[in-house]
């Protein structure tokens, strides 16, 4: 596919607040691009600042993108300067996405620490309306404090409609998260939710999204508990400036994780030095 | 590959006016001009003054691909428009390791249209060198880019758009021949495999040869085949936005820095690491692809001295067999 590096304007069409700079933003671009899967990303521009990657966190609606975006640094802050009906560029979307026809026929896990939540609400969403789905969903999400938690009451509410299950961690809070006294939420680490949870390994596939930490604790762990690394899939972030497999930046392990990945099982992180 | 063939063409003098002039109609010459502080320079010629032979100029050809910072697009009010195009130029004198290392380039950016834009409109004319010291080419690295090759008494077809030069200019009877490569160098090449790369991550070459790099990113400004770039914005006074793509350095400390810190090459050890991987192993679809063409500039320009060829071969005895 040619590529020519030049955004397609964009209208900033909706901002929600969610979580203290943690907010939606609804992009609805002048020419739509191609549908973006679940996993995959766009390059946000802002003229005059830069770009940046940010992962879709629902499926394209009325050719809407939606993304949650945390104020990061200095381009995402100047996006957290713009309001609604101002515009921006986008370019993809690239890399590969999750495989959602591996998922099909499966038992469901997802593990997400803080922002990884955000790409992997996009692949909940896609298995929440594929309607001829079978099999369990389960959620696993760790934040660092109650406040953090994204898609909060989204996901209590699809608990209570028996849609999924979901446990919290937080790694340190005074009161656990309210107002739903059912939830199950204990202080530790996203990992430890994986103590006691019942499910069936062989019929399960896994997806996990969280930073470089999280990764080295939970990968393996996930592997011992019988899924097979082939059906533990891992979203990947690394620096990114084109998205196109030319600029080295997000090279690891010699292979462009913008093109190839940034999706990858466990089975192939395991031979790409430097991965985890 | 290996001595692959090209139509070759007798080359009278009268035909090597003729040629010159007829792409002298289209093209604007470039080639290599030695300044006052006897660097040579790949520059626009004089007219009338062709290069006898061919230099290993400071910079390469890549400063035409990709110019150090060259507009991408510009934007203002709602609209993206597309940079200026580039005007024609024809470089004479390219080295054959250079040629190579176009052909290179051109594999990494087969689907980038600024990138292609500029490369249609580049003729480039190779000649035969005097291998130097720091050479160490080889002709069965990979196959060349490039339209003619000019050489004492014949010159060679190297594409199409060559091919129908020397049809212009009448050259005679083509006859199928090899390039005359330079004697020498092929065969000192540094080669590392897959296995002793990664088996080599706590060698301790990479930490005594790393303490001595400067970061100042000399190396991969001035190598033939170093791509990564960055992505610039820069405002005018009116209000219009131009971004640009410019030369980065994967010596640069926020070359793999993630926002919240996290950097993936912390230390300079691992930055000349991932440079030896680009070179000697490539990236991607062209992993398996020797990329260091062997001019030996990187050598030639480190404050640090820093030399690949050394570390492959410390490679060797420190990890190998
Ligand atoms: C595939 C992918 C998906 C992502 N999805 C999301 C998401 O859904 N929500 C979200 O909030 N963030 C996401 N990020 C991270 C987001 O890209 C960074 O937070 C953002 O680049 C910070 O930019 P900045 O200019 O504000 O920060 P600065 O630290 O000022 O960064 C300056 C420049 O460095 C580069 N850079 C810095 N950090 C990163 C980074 N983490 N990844 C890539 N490039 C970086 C950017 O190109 C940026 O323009 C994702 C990153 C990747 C690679
Ligand atoms: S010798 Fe150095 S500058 Fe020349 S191609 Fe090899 S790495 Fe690049
Ligand atoms: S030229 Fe030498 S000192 Fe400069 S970045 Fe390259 S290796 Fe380091
Ligand atoms: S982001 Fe440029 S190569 Fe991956």
């Amino acid at each position: 596919m040619m590529h020519d590096l030049q955004p397609v304007p964009a209208v900033l069409v909706k901002i929600v607040p969610m979580v203290v700079d943690n907010h939606l933003f609804a992009f609805r671009p002048e020419q739509p691009l191609a549908d973006i899967m679940p996993g995959q990303f766009v390059e946000v521009s802002i003229s005059g600042v830069g770009s940046f990657p940010v992962s879709s966190c629902d499926l394209v609606r009325d050719g809407r993108i939606m993304s949650c975006i945390r104020r990061a640094g200095r381009v995402t802050d100047a996006l957290y300067r713009l309001k609604e009906g101002d515009t921006v560029g986008l370019r993809g979307p690239f890399g590969n996405g999750f495989p959602l026809q591996r998922f099909a026929g499966h038992d469901v896990l997802l593990i997400a620490g803080g922002l990884g939540m955000a790409p992997l609400r996009g692949l909940l969403q896609a298995l929440l309306e594929d309607h001829d789905r079978q099999g369990r969903i389960m959620v696993l999400y760790g934040s660092r404090e109650p406040g953090g938690l994204l898609f909060y009451d989204e996901l209590v509410g699809l608990s209570q409609q028996g849609r999924i299950s979901v446990r919290f961690s937080v790694d340190f809070a005074e009161t656990l998260p309210g107002p739903h006294p059912q939830v199950f939420c204990r202080i530790g680490l996203v990992s430890e939710l994986l103590e006691g949870l019942q499910f069936a390994p062989r019929r399960t596939v896994a997806a996990v999204c969280g930073p470089p930490a999280l990764y080295r604790c939970v990968l393996e762990e996930l592997a011992l508990t019988g899924i097979a690394p082939a059906r533990i899939f891992v979203t990947l972030e690394r620096r990114m400036r084109c998205g196109i497999g030319e600029c080295c930046h997000c090279v690891t392990g010699g292979r462009y994780i913008c093109r190839d990945g940034p999706v990858f099982s466990l089975e192939q992180l395991r031979g790409m030095a430097g991965a985890i | 590959m290996i001595d692959a063939l090209f139509p070759s063409y007798p080359l009278p003098q009268d035909v090597v006016d003729d040629l010159l002039d007829t792409i002298r109609r289209d093209w604007t010459f470039w080639g290599p001009c030695s300044g006052e502080d006897e660097v040579w320079r790949l520059q626009p010629l004089p007219e009338g003054l062709w290069p006898a032979n061919a230099v290993t100029t400071f910079l390469t050809v890549k400063k035409l691909l990709l110019p150090q910072r060259a507009a991408l697009w510009s934007h203002d009010q709602n609209s993206y428009r597309k940079a200026g195009a580039a005007s024609p130029v024809a470089v004479i004198g390219v080295p054959l390791c250079d040629l190579q290392a176009v052909w290179y380039l051109d594999q990494v950016f087969a689907e980038d249209e600024p990138y292609l834009d500029r490369r249609k409109q580049l003729l480039l004319i190779g000649m035969p060198c005097e291998p130097g010291a720091e050479c160490r080419c080889s002709r069965q690295l990979m196959p060349l880019a490039g339209d003619l090759f000019v050489g004492a008494d014949r010159v060679w077809a190297l594409s199409r758009a060559g091919q129908g030069l020397l049809l212009e200019c009448a050259c005679g009877v083509a006859e199928e021949m090899p390039l005359p490569w330079p004697e020498g160098p092929d065969g000192q090449r540094s080669q590392i495999s897959e296995d002793l790369f990664l088996s080599s991550a706590a060698a301790s070459i990479w930490f005594d040869e790393s303490q001595r790099c400067l970061s100042c990113g000399a190396c991969s400004a001035v190598c033939p085949t170093c791509y990564c770039f960055d992505l610039l914005d820069s405002a005018a006074l009116d209000g219009s936005v131009v971004r640009r793509r410019a030369w980065d350095n994967c010596f640069f400390a926020e070359h793999g820095k993630v926002a919240g810190g996290h950097d993936f090459r912390p230390g300079r050890a691992d930055r000349l690491r991932f440079r030896m991987e680009h070179k000697l192993l490539g990236f991607g679809d062209l992993r398996g692809q020797n990329s260091c063409v062997g001019c030996g500039r990187c050598r030639g320009v480190c404050p640090a001295e820093i030399d690949l060829d050394r570390i492959a071969e410390q490679l060797h005895l420190e990890v190998g067999s």
